[in-house]
């Protein structure tokens, strides 16, 4: 599970980090690259970690 | 100081601007992003002893999953705001010369006399004029802002910048249809109906929008 945690996290925080380096240098380009590129990432860094969670539980039989 | 000197945009600053122009979304929002990238990197650190018990999973839903979904959004938001500033528009250089057009000494040119007696507001005049006010036209906007992107980073500069399709009237009557000089204007009252039903465009009198002639000849308008 924590390899899965941290895949999400990894996920999560690339976007954050895409979404800081354009708010810093804010261009018609970064804009669109913060849109459809970091917060996806973001999105799917909160899937991955519901996902794991699924799976835990899943494994635990749990659900 | 000048009128357009107390304003957002001044012709100073786009004369001295050449290419893009560095610009920076506001400080609350940096720092918010900077304070939860640093959230993500310390759960990142800490998963495996976070996911260990109930308290740290449940800290873990939240600093993976809410804060940087809320970030995002906010970030988001922010962003297609800043978006439709008139910075942001004249950031490209392709707009150098609209951008430069709003300065004009020109009592016809529409952009210039909007700009200049603040028919609309200065922060968001490309935005307010180029954009539809029909129930899409934001959306419509923001699309077409993506095509200009990608022409503008990717396809060569085109000679001539023209709209994507004829300048609908509604955009204008959008204001202007109730308006008392709009309403009483002598040459207005034969066209009112064709003009509503965009029979004849605005621009077929109208006809000088942004003045690039006057743009070139260095011509601009200062308050005293």
């Amino acid at each position: 599970m924590e390899r899965r945690i941290k895949r999400a996290a990894a996920c999560a925080g690339a976007g954050l980090l895409l979404q800081l380096a354009a708010a810093l240098h804010w261009t018609p380009l970064t804009f669109v690259l913060s849109a459809v590129l970091a917060t996806p990432l973001v999105l799917l860094g909160g899937f991955l970690f519901l996902h794991a969670v699924w799976r835990n539980l899943s494994d635990k039989g749990a659900i | 100081m000048n009128a357009l000197e107390t304003s957002s945009l001044s012709i100073d600053v786009l004369e001295s601007t050449t290419g893009l122009r560095q610009l920076v979304l506001p400080a609350f929002l940096i720092v918010a992003l900077a304070t939860g990238l640093a959230i993500v990197v310390l759960l990142f650190l800490g998963a495996g002893t976070l996911a260990a018990n109930r308290v740290g999973r449940l800290v873990l839903l939240v600093g993976l999953v809410a804060l940087p979904v809320m970030l995002s959004a906010g970030n988001l938001t922010q962003g297609v705001h800043e978006s439709s500033s008139t910075r942001f528009c004249l950031s490209c250089h392709e707009m150098q010369r609209h951008g430069k057009s709003l300065f004009v000494d020109d009592r016809h040119a529409l952009a210039a006399v909007h700009y200049q007696n603040r028919f609309v507001p200065r922060e968001g005049i490309c935005y307010s004029c180029h954009s539809d006010y029909a129930m899409f036209g934001d959306v419509k906007a923001k699309l077409n802002g993506l095509r200009h992107v990608w022409v503008h980073y990717f396809r060569p500069q085109p000679e001539r910048l023209e709209l994507y399709q004829p300048y609908p009237n509604k955009n204008c009557l959008h204001c202007h249809d109730d308006a008392r000089s709009f309403l009483e204007a002598p040459a207005h009252r034969p066209v009112m109906d064709a003009l509503a039903a965009n029979r004849v465009s605005c621009m077929s009198c109208h006809r000088v929008v942004h003045d690039l002639a006057k743009v070139d000849a260095q011509t601009f308008w200062q308050a005293n």
